[in-house]
Order: C-alpha cells, then sequence, then structure tokens
C-alpha cells in the first residue's frame, strides 16, 4: 500500500532553507513494516540527506523516538499500517520539548544534563550495603529499571513544555530506581533535594508520561512512589506535600475536599492575602468557596476508621521488617 | 433507548461547591432525557489524585468503600468530573486486576461491614450520552441547535488517560467530546491543545507553570477559530474559565474565551436558559455567543 510521509525537514547549515519545512514522501508500505522500517527505505531509496537517529531497531536502545502524529512514539515499535488507519495520515516531526539539531534528530543535552543532577547511581552507607534485596523490594522498584532513556515521557510532559527547568518524568522515575533501593543510604537527602522547586511537587500529573512510555516504565506512578515516600520521611515544608497533607485532612475529617482551607494551608496567611482580588471576583460570582462550611457526609466514622486501620496494618508492617 | 438508564451520581466534591453550576444543570440535562440519577449521601471525596500520592492502600480503600456504596445500589457510578473518573477508574483497574489488592481491601471494609465485589464501572457523563443514551437519540431531543458555536473540545487529561483504566476514547484519536458537539449542532474545532493539560493539579503549587499552560491551551484554540471551549471536566473549567484572568496576565495578551461546563452545552440545545445553566456564576462572561 502506498502511504504519503508527511516529514520536518531543518537543516540551520542550509544557507538557501534554514527554516523548517515540511516534505512529503510516498512509501509502498508493506504488512508490518514499522515506521523506523520505512524511515530507512526513505533514506535509501529516495533521498539520503534525512537524518534521523536509529541503532538496535528492537525497542532496546531508545534511541529512534520521534513524533508521530503528534506523539511520541519509539518508530521501531510502531507498525505503519494501523498507526495510519487509526490516524488518517503520516507526520513525522521531532521529539517535542527538546530543540531540534537537524530534521529528526534533537539534541539531548537537557536530558541528560537532568538524568545527571539526580544522580543516577545506588550510594549505599557500609550499613545499607548489608541489606539483602528479598522478591517483594525488588518489585517496588522493578518498573523503573526498566527505562531505556528514550525520552518519549519528557517529550510528552505537559509540565516541561512549560518550565523547562522541570527535573521531568524520566529523571524523577530514575531517582525513584535509587530511592526505592534497600541498599540506598542517602534516600532521605535525595528526597529533600527532589522536594525543592522544579522537582517532584512540579508534575501535573497529566499522565502523558505514562501513557507514551514505550517500556511500561510508568513514570508517574515512581513520581507518586517519591511522592509518598517524601511525606512518611518528614520533608513537609514545601506546598506540594502541605497541598497533600490538606487533603488527607480534610477527607478524614468532612470526608470531603475543602478547597479554602486547603489553599490557605497550602500557601500560609500572607500568600494566600495575595488571592484576595481574585477571591472577591469569585465571591461576585458566588464561585468562591468557604472554608469550613463544607456539609460532612453520611457514615464519616468508616472513612475515619479505614484511616485507622491502614495506619495500624503500615506499622505492623514497619514492625515486621525490623 | 431499551432499557432504562439508572446510574449512582457522583458529582464530585468540586462540583458541590465551586463548579456547582455543572451539577445543578446535569440533574436537569438528565432528567429531561429520562435519566436516573440517585444519590450517594456516603461517598467520600476519592482524593483527587492527592490521597495517591499520601498513601496508595488508603487511597485505594477510600475508592473501595465508595464503589461498594455503587455496589450496593446495584448501580454503576455517573461522575462529571474528569479527575474524580480517573481516580476512581485507576483504583478499579487495580482492584479488579489483583486479588490481593482486593482482599486486603476488603479486609479494611470490614471492620465497618462493607465489601466491594469488584463488579462496578465508573462512567462519566460525556460517555453515558456518547454511547449508553447514544448521540442519535440526544440529536432528536435538540430543540435549539448550536450551529453558531465553534466550540473547541477540551477533553482534560482524566477522560483521556490512562487509557488501560479509562477504556473509552483513544486519547490519541478521542472522538466522543467531538461528536458530541456536533451531535447538539456546534462545529467542533480542532487544535493542539484539545487532549493536554490545563494545569490545575499544581494551581496553587507551582502557579505560573498552571496560569501558563492554561492560557497556552486557550489561545491554541484560539487561534484556530474557536468561539467557546467545552469541557466534561470541572477542573478544567476552574482553570480555564476562573484563573483565564491569571492565564491572560501570565501571558500578557487578552484571550475572553467563555468556556462551557459539557453539561451546560447539552442544556442549552435543549432549550435551557442562561439562569437554568447557571451561566451568570462564570467568570468570563458568555453572554456575547449566548442566542
Amino acid at each position: 500500500m502506498k502511504i504519503k510521509f508527511r516529514i520536518r525537514r531543518y537543516n540551520p547549515h542550509d544557507s538557501k532553507a534554514p527554516e523548517p519545512y515540511y516534505q512529503a514522501y510516498t512509501v509502498d508500505v508493506t504488512e508490518g513494516m514499522t515506521v523506523l522500517e520505512a524511515l530507512l527505505k526513505i533514506s535509501e531509496e529516495q533521498d539520503s540527506t534525512l537524518s534521523f537517529r536509529k541503532s538496535c531497531r528492537s525497542a532496546i536502545c531508545g534511541s529512534c523516538a520521534m513524533t508521530v502524529n503528534g506523539f511520541a512514539r519509539l518508530t521501531c515499535n510502531l507498525q505503519v499500517l494501523p498507526e495510519h488507519s487509526k490516524m488518517g495520515e503520516m507526520t513525522i516531526e521531532p521529539l517535542a520539548n527538546h530543540r531540534p539539531v537537524k530534521d529528526l534528530v534533537v539534541d539531548m543535552t537537557p536530558f541528560w544534563n537532568k538524568m545527571e543532577k539526580v544522580s543516577p547511581f545506588l550510594m549505599p552507607t557500609e550499613k545499607t550495603a548489608q541489606n539483602a534485596v528479598t522478591a517483594e523490594d525488588e518489585e517496588v522498584i522493578d518498573q523503573s529499571q526498566r527505562c531505556i532513556m528514550c525520552a518519549c515521557c519528557n517529550a510528552e510532559c505537559n509540565s516541561l513544555e512549560i518550565d523547562e527547568r522541570f527535573t521531568a518524568p524520566a529523571a524523577l522515575a530514575k531517582a525513584w530506581r535509587f530511592v526505592g533501593d534497600v541498599r540506598e543510604g542517602h534516600g532521605v537527602k535525595r528526597l529533600a533535594r527532589l522536594s525543592e522547586e522544579h522537582g517532584m511537587w512540579d508534575c501535573v500529573r497529566c499522565i502523558h508520561c505514562t501513557q507514551y512510555c514505550p517500556k511500561g516504565v510508568a513514570p508517574l506512578k515512581q513520581i507518586e512512589r517519591l511522592r509518598s515516600a517524601a511525606m512518611k520521611a518528614g520533608i513537609l515544608d514545601n506546598p506540594g506535600a502541605k497541598h497533600v497533607e490538606a487533603m488527607a485532612d480534610s477527607v478524614e475529617k468532612f470526608g470531603r475536599l475543602d478547597e479554602a482551607a486547603m489553599t490557605f494551608k497550602t500557601l500560609g496567611f500572607l500568600k494566600s492575602l495575595g488571592k484576595i482580588p481574585l477571591g472577591i471576583r469569585m465571591e461576585l460570582h458566588g464561585k468562591m468557596p468557604h472554608p469550613y462550611i463544607v456539609p460532612q457526609i453520611e457514615r464519616i466514622e468508616e472513612v475515619r476508621e479505614i484511616y485507622k486501620e491502614i495506619e495500624k496494618t503500615a506499622a505492623l508492617k514497619e514492625k515486621k521488617k525490623e | 433507548m431499551e432499557h432504562e438508564l439508572r446510574y449512582a451520581y457522583y458529582p464530585g466534591c468540586v462540583s458541590q461547591h465551586m463548579t456547582k453550576e455543572t451539577n445543578e444543570t446535569t440533574r436537569k440535562v438528565a432528567a429531561r432525557l429520562g435519566i436516573q440519577l440517585y444519590d450517594m449521601p456516603k461517598a467520600s471525596c476519592c482524593g483527587a489524585g492527592l490521597l495517591t500520592d499520601y498513601d496508595y492502600p488508603l487511597y485505594i480503600a477510600i475508592n473501595a468503600r465508595i464503589f461498594a456504596e455503587a455496589e450496593a445500589m446495584g448501580m454503576d457510578i455517573l461522575t462529571i468530573c474528569s479527575t474524580c473518573l480517573m481516580v476512581m477508574s485507576t483504583a478499579n483497574r487495580d482492584l479488579k486486576a489483583d486479588p490481593k489488592l482486593l482482599a486486603d481491601t476488603n479486609e479494611v471494609l470490614a471492620k465497618s461491614g462493607l465489601k466491594y465485589s469488584g463488579d462496578i464501572e465508573v462512567k462519566q457523563l460525556l460517555w453515558v450520552l456518547a454511547a449508553d443514551y447514544g448521540l442519535e437519540n440526544l440529536k432528536k431531543q435538540v430543540v435549539k441547535p448550536l450551529n453558531w458555536l465553534k466550540a473547541a473540545p477540551f477533553y482534560g487529561c482524566h477522560s483521556l488517560r490512562p487509557s488501560d483504566a479509562l477504556g473509552f476514547d483513544d486519547p490519541e484519536k478521542p472522538w466522543s467530546l467531538d461528536a458530541a458537539i456536533e451531535a447538539l449542532g456546534a462545529e467542533a474545532v480542532q487544535y493542539r491543545g484539545k487532549t493536554k493539560c490545563c494545569g490545575f493539579q499544581v494551581d496553587i503549587v507551582a502557579e505560573k507553570t498552571a496560569e501558563k499552560m492554561t492560557g497556552r491551551r486557550l489561545l491554541e484554540g484560539k487561534e484556530r477559530g474557536a468561539n467557546c471551549f467545552v469541557t466534561p471536566c470541572p477542573f478544567c473549567h476552574i482553570n480555564l474559565d476562573n484563573y483565564q484572568g491569571l492565564a491572560e496576565k501570565a501571558l500578557d495578551t487578552k484571550i475572553d474565551m467563555p468556556v462551557f461546563h459539557f453539561s451546560q452545552l447539552v442544556g442549552l440545545a435543549l432549550g435551557m436558559s442562561p439562569q437554568e445553566l447557571g451561566l451568570g456564576r462564570h467568570l468570563v462572561s458568555p453572554e456575547k455567543i449566548i442566542k
């Protein structure tokens, strides 16, 4: 079947056409052909100037991630025919959230810098190095070990799209790989650093990372694990943790979310004052949430019983470990 | 419709308070269409994702308690909040996939004499109209086709992802909101941000990120000719409407884009008045595009 590929071309060193443009190629696609194979066919048979990264062709090396029809995909892992029949087009662009260098090749330097910042290696103490890793311990970090550094998650990350300083899902998932390891000796220090601005709490929970990771790393799940671990380690003096704590309190007290109280508890008195002008506008439209007037749900005691039980179970588990 | 449509109705915390206009409109729309909504007086907050950060087993148990209430009512849950939809669907996926998790959770629930068997589904109003009720049937009920509206569908992250928990729309090519807009007589505008994030979850944690993100999405729709936005999610509505002024400031540009709750767009096409739909509660007035 003949399929038209629309490919974003870019060569800043080409004095005649230094701006990006789209070029069309028609490829005779056979059953089972991957997007990467189609690109190789174009490069071999039609246009040897087309640049893209590739290596293993087996979804292991992580080199060939690109934007296919608007979403970050590993091109060696994506077949042309089903993708084309679903989307009705075949548009190939470089990964988003990364600076294109030439055609479909992007600059990965920021990706590696973020990775380096989370110290992606085990730092045991003499004592923690002796900890045996049980199957259960391994399971907790299993997903985070599957990363092949393809950057699909960072390319899809909505938070990174807006704030280039955000640590972003790839490095956060990698951070959990070590924080969650029972042999790690500096977990709390790591968690404190990861709780700073542009860190774990700046994730917007858009779930693009988990949806588009081709290896099942589920970065959002690892970010949630980091957040739980940080709070359990007592790293609470930041807006993200305060926000979650306020929510947990609100549900236990009322069974409901108390928006006004949560804003106040998260921001504190002074910063909440900054919200007054908007608050007045909202009040005029009947939109201002008023704190502590949230009606309680029926049978709130069941919710409180759940809180108590979960706490008991966790304490028991801790004890067993010791 | 071959059979009666009955649901355990879970409006979510925010639509009982800040965005109550969509709760009230949903009740009116359901009554008009003959969809029966039964209140869940015991249902707590789902945790909005924040309880997931706090403690995973607690998040699962709190949600299982909500499911147990619906199960005892013998109904699936219908919500009008995409975040509730995602949070509950994810918990439901995990409980159904992992017998040990279900057993451990039931042990916790048993202290209050409750049990969840894993038998309910969680849906949202958009899906119920698109599938259970049917858009062809909805079309027949339209008394005022909205043919002057060019509506940008804003699905909201939590209506689309994770698709293995939600399982309705394809996150790369969602159809339900687009098709519903067309069924009501309006035009569904295609734009880049349609499946992306409004930034709500970091509104008070990383304000600047949220404000810029909201503004960018609105501008993406505006540039493609939209004269209004429509969303099935009240949190997206808060950002797109309530905080549009902040987004304008953050991006230093005027946006002035009215934003409808999905329920309101349906109500409008069914002939309800702006007062009935609570449009006066919006911060960006939709007055100029109401006929």
